[in-house]
């Protein structure tokens, strides 16, 4: 890529990016990444919520090769990834498209699709229970189509494709806003002009605005990816504090809930398993971040 | 500019409709129970969707339990002065990250994203113990510390600068303008929308934010909306009435500070920078 | 900040979580009375803070009116009344624990003051004789529920009890052709009820919406652990009994189809929406079915739950007072006198549930039946709590019964028989419990 020509001569003082990054990376640094360095020493002590534990190097991590549940967990975290992203992607910018254009009565609308995400999640999994169950508003659909019940609360998968829904639901209106302000930055006149030349609505939207927006949709990849990797209260809510019948549905961040938290919290176990939470999200992260070129992360 | 042809129109309508049903129908059942009156069951299936007494009764019983103006006003305050921080520190770190060069920006940058990635769940004993050490337990300047600049923002924040086209700030450096200028006239303005949006996450994560304020404040007197309303799940009584009126205080300001803000969404790069 | 706590000098931040944990912790019997404080033996007297557990939004003048009363009494002492919200309250605690900033008083279930008392930082009430000699005022029962095996003692002062009956839905049984006024009395009547609500409904109508959990095996008679609450036995041929007829049941429909996931609220819940038949609750439950479901209240059978050994189950919370408390004897002095006899038995007149002050329960109000559903099920209930015991082992920690349930869904599920899911879930605990 061409380099602006401006970055040759002296834009700035050597110290002023320091003063612009010193109240992020003070909060950041000491609210986070501080507090997270104990966790990782954590994760090699058999440490417990009111005991701080000795080193047992790695056990905690040989432990997590055996457990069951770790496995488990693994498997469904990384299957949120794969099946909410792409809809976490798309939905969110076919929406914000939608009602990109003023018409009279948008604001409204735009509002409306909003509060999915600003209701509570414990008062949305309630709302959810209550459609999904056995004798609830989407069985009462189906029975009128002539179809179900189905059980969509009592079988291991249904619940987390269930949850995923919430999810992708939930997040519409967040990811919606994020398009939305990138939209702004895309000048008019070339939709006009694809207009102009009678480019059809599809080829439009694949040559024109996917473009413009395409660093957007790779950090709505990259933020929802991470999100979906380390739900928890979707799941927590919908399927219940056991992670679902016999624990199937059970996803990383659950198996650290209830290894760790509460006053007989395993924390060294808990730590080891955050941590490996932590590597493989950065991982994923870096991965579809390098999807757009430009990016220099 | 083009006008829009009405088959667009009604068929944009019809979609938006369609949304519509999707994400409000389910709140409008909330909103419902939030109405009515104690002698109408609860718990029916079908669930029923309109009160059969229409009352208010439940908003007044809402705030004889709680002090909730009280506790509304602990939330806005905190979540008032998340977003000015959020504001500041994360449009200027993401103009640092975006615009200037220097060495250690990659480091700089990947330490916003460790700090995104990092799990809550682990971390939130440590911080207690630091803001006791701070001897901030118990205040709400201690709940508003932690999500005081959020890396989320920042990341958002610098998306947003590095889109803003190099041309017009280039002529700012050959006209011998500072770093802190070309922030504040050419940069700022250009981001609007993202700063709006960075405003509305900025408020709503303080205002719903649950588990950090309620490890922090022991005081009743100080808590917050979100923990205060726990306290309609009484102990030996429930009642989804109360529930439903509660929620239905703590969405309420949210969804009108969206309506008042979404307007910026609009004002892109074009716009604001002729006004810089 | 109004906190009177002794302040630690950890001027190192790094050193997280439990410094002061540190100096006692595995010594379970650190409880006699050199914390840190003042001598409990003294004059109560300085600023004490109590805090209770989601008693505010109902009880506000109550425990004001408390505080008052003890200041009058004891001029020297200030006490500030807290009170957590229903949520997070364990993890409240650790925070608190951890960061030494735990109230002088503090209200804890067994559950909760075991890992408390354990990691050092609560009073052992037996062991220190400003607290030891009020013993007498309470129940046998109640001062035994307290207890912590393996600690050598008591540590909280038991407060209120409660206990329950088992709720049913008249017009489910009506429906069904059971007699709505003969409800099941023991297990075999029960499971044979459920089995015929099942057939009759053609499986709509589930009777019970949860599965087994350790005081259910607790009531059928399973010897849950050794004596020495060092290993789990709930794996024993009784355990297996029950649940191999909970997998019947299951089988035939008897319970709801989310039985697995559901937890006890969501269970309340489908009995309050008729859709399933029984559940096991409490008597202060009577008023939420008055106000959220009034048609099913106008159909509400009461009966006792059965049970295999004749003690009833029992729910205890108390009152601990915090080792490293500057001003203990204000503290005891205070916890004794939330949890005395008349205070406590104001507060059984408030809410029902019942005090644990020797004699109280043989007040007319808990033994006159005044004609009420209400009076009903609070004489019915007071009656059941003598020799009722709280079956729940203390050490059992949250993720121990996280393992017995989801066991016991595998053995539901027909993946593992019942016997081998019991010996999973004792084994998995055993370990569990062996790490602590």
């Amino acid at each position: 890529m061409r380099r602006p020509s401006a970055s040759r001569v002296r834009t700035h003082h050597a110290v002023s990016p320091w003063l612009f990054l010193l109240p992020g990376l003070a909060v950041v640094a000491t609210f986070s990444l501080y507090p997270f360095l104990t966790t990782v020493h954590k994760a090699f002590t058999d440490a417990r919520t009111l005991t701080p534990g000795t080193w047992v190097g790695t056990a905690n991590f040989r432990a997590m090769l055996d457990d069951e549940q770790f496995w488990t967990a693994l498997r469904n975290s990384a299957l949120y990834v794969a099946l909410v992203v792409p809809f976490t992607v798309l939905l969110p910018l076919l929406l914000a498209l939608l009602v990109h254009k003023q018409l009279p009565g948008v604001a409204f609308f735009r509002s409306a699709f909003y509060t999915p995400v600003v209701a509570s999640v414990v008062v949305v999994a309630l709302i959810w229970g209550w459609m999904l169950d056995d004798r609830g508003l989407v069985n009462a659909l189906l029975h009128t189509l002539g179809a179900g019940p189905v059980g969509f609360l009592g079988n291991a998968w249904l619940l987390l494709l269930s949850a995923m829904a919430l999810t992708v639901w939930k997040g519409l209106g967040y990811y919606m806003v994020i398009y939305l302000a990138a939209l702004a930055n895309v000048p008019r006149e070339l939709h006009e002009a694809a207009a102009v030349d009678g480019a059809g609505a599809l080829r439009r939207f694949v040559s024109v605005t996917v473009p413009a927006v395409r660093s957007t949709m790779v950090l709505v990849g990259a933020l929802s990816s991470v999100a979906a990797f380390k739900v928890f209260s979707e799941v927590y809510l919908l399927a219940g504090p056991t992670g679902g019948p016999a624990g199937q549905d059970t996803t990383l961040v659950m198996l650290v809930q209830r290894t760790g938290t509460g006053l007989n919290g395993r924390v060294g176990y808990a730590s080891a398993l955050s941590l490996v939470i932590f590597v493989i999200a950065l991982l994923l992260m870096l991965l579809v971040l390098r999807a757009d070129r430009k990016e220099d992360l | 500019m083009r006008r829009t042809p009405a088959w667009e129109k009604t068929l944009r309508y019809l979609l938006m409709l369609a949304v519509l049903a999707v994400t409000v129908g389910p709140f409008l059942w909330q909103l419902s129970t939030s109405f009515k009156g104690t002698t109408e069951d609860i718990y029916t299936s079908p669930p029923r969707f309109l009160p059969e007494h229409p009352t208010l009764h439940n908003y007044r019983e809402v705030a004889r339990i709680i002090p909730v103006w009280d506790y509304a006003l602990n939330s806005l305050k905190v979540a008032a002065a998340s977003v000015v921080t959020n504001l500041v520190g994360a449009s200027m770190a993401g103009y640092a990250l975006a615009r200037l060069r220097f060495r250690g920006r990659k480091a700089a940058g990947i330490a916003f994203v460790m700090a995104l990635l990092v799990p809550l769940e682990s971390i939130v004993i440590a911080q207690f113990t630091m803001v006791r050490d701070l001897h901030l337990n118990n205040t709400l300047v201690a709940v508003a510390l932690p999500g005081a600049v959020g890396a989320l923002n920042v990341l958002l924040m610098r998306n947003a600068f590095a889109a803003v086209p190099r041309e017009i700030e280039e002529a700012a450096v050959i006209d011998g303008a500072t770093a802190w200028q070309r922030f504040l006239r050419i940069g700022l303005p250009s981001v609007r929308g993202t700063l709006a949006v960075v405003a509305i996450f900025a408020f709503m994560g303080a205002w719903d934010d649950f588990l950090w304020p309620l490890i922090v404040l022991s005081d009743s007197d100080r808590f917050t909306l979100t923990v205060g309303l726990d306290y309609l799940h009484g102990t030996f009584t429930q009642n989804p009435r109360l529930v439903a009126a509660g929620t239905v205080i703590a969405v309420a300001p949210l969804v009108v500070m969206f309506a008042c803000l979404q307007r910026y969404f609009f004002r892109g790069a074009g716009e604001g920078a002729v006004k810089g | 900040m109004p906190l009177s706590r002794p302040r630690r000098a950890t001027a190192t931040v790094p050193l997280l979580v439990a410094a002061l944990a540190l100096t006692a912790c595995g010594s379970g019997d650190a409880g006699s009375g050199d914390g840190g404080g003042s001598s409990a033996d003294g004059k109560p007297e300085g600023d004490i803070t109590f805090q209770t557990w989601n008693l505010r939004a109902n009880f506000k003048d109550y425990f004001e009116g408390l505080v008052k009363d003890f200041e009058k009494q004891y001029p020297g002492v200030k006490v500030t009344w807290r009170d957590q919200p229903a949520e997070h309250y364990a993890d409240k605690l650790s925070a608190d624990a951890a960061g030494g900033t735990l109230p002088d008083v503090v209200n804890v279930s067994p559950d909760l003051s075991h890992p408390l008392a354990k990691a050092g930082v609560l009073m052992n009430l037996d062991k220190e004789k400003a607290a030891a000699r009020f013993k007498g005022d309470y129940t046998p029962e109640a001062w035994q529920g307290n207890t912590l095996p393996g600690l050598g003692g008591s540590y909280s002062f038991p407060w209120y009890l409660n206990t329950g009956p088992l709720f049913y839905n008249k017009a489910l049984f009506r429906e069904a052709g059971l007699d709505p006024e003969k409800p099941p009395k023991s297990y075999d009547e029960l499971f044979a009820a459920a089995d015929r609500m099942a057939r009759q409904s053609g499986g709509r109508t589930a009777t019970l919406a949860g599965t087994p959990a350790i005081e259910d095996f607790g009531r059928y008679g399973v010897r849950l652990m050794n004596d020495d609450a060092t290993k789990f036995t709930y794996n024993e041929p009784k355990g297996v009994e029950l649940l191999t007829k909970y997998k019947e049941l299951y089988d035939h429909g008897g319970l709801d189809p989310q039985a697995l996931t559901n937890t006890p609220e969501k269970s309340g819940q489908k009995f309050l929406e008729q859709k399933v038949a029984m559940n096991p609750g409490s008597a202060h439950d009577l008023d939420t079915f008055k106000k959220n479901a009034p048609t099913l209240y106008r159909n509400l059978g009461i009966t006792e739950a059965p049970n295999n050994t004749g003690r009833p189950n029992m729910y205890v919370m108390g009152l601990a007072v915090s080792r490293q408390s500057r001003h203990k004897a204000a503290a005891i002095a205070f916890a004794h006198f939330v949890t005395d006899r008349k205070n406590q038995e104001t507060f059984g007149h408030k809410v029902a549930v019942f005090p644990s002050t020797k004699g109280s329960l043989d007040d007319p109000y808990w033994t006159k039946d005044d004609g009420t559903d209400e009076g009903r099920v609070r004489v019915a209930s007071a009656k059941m709590l003598k020799g009722a015991v709280n079956y729940t082992p203390v050490v059992m920690s949250e993720e121990m019964k996280t393992v017995l349930r989801n066991e016991v869904a595998k053995a539901l599920q027909g993946k593992k028989t019942p016997r081998q899911a019991l010996d999973d879930a004792a084994a998995q605990s055993d370990k569990l419990l062996r790490q602590s």
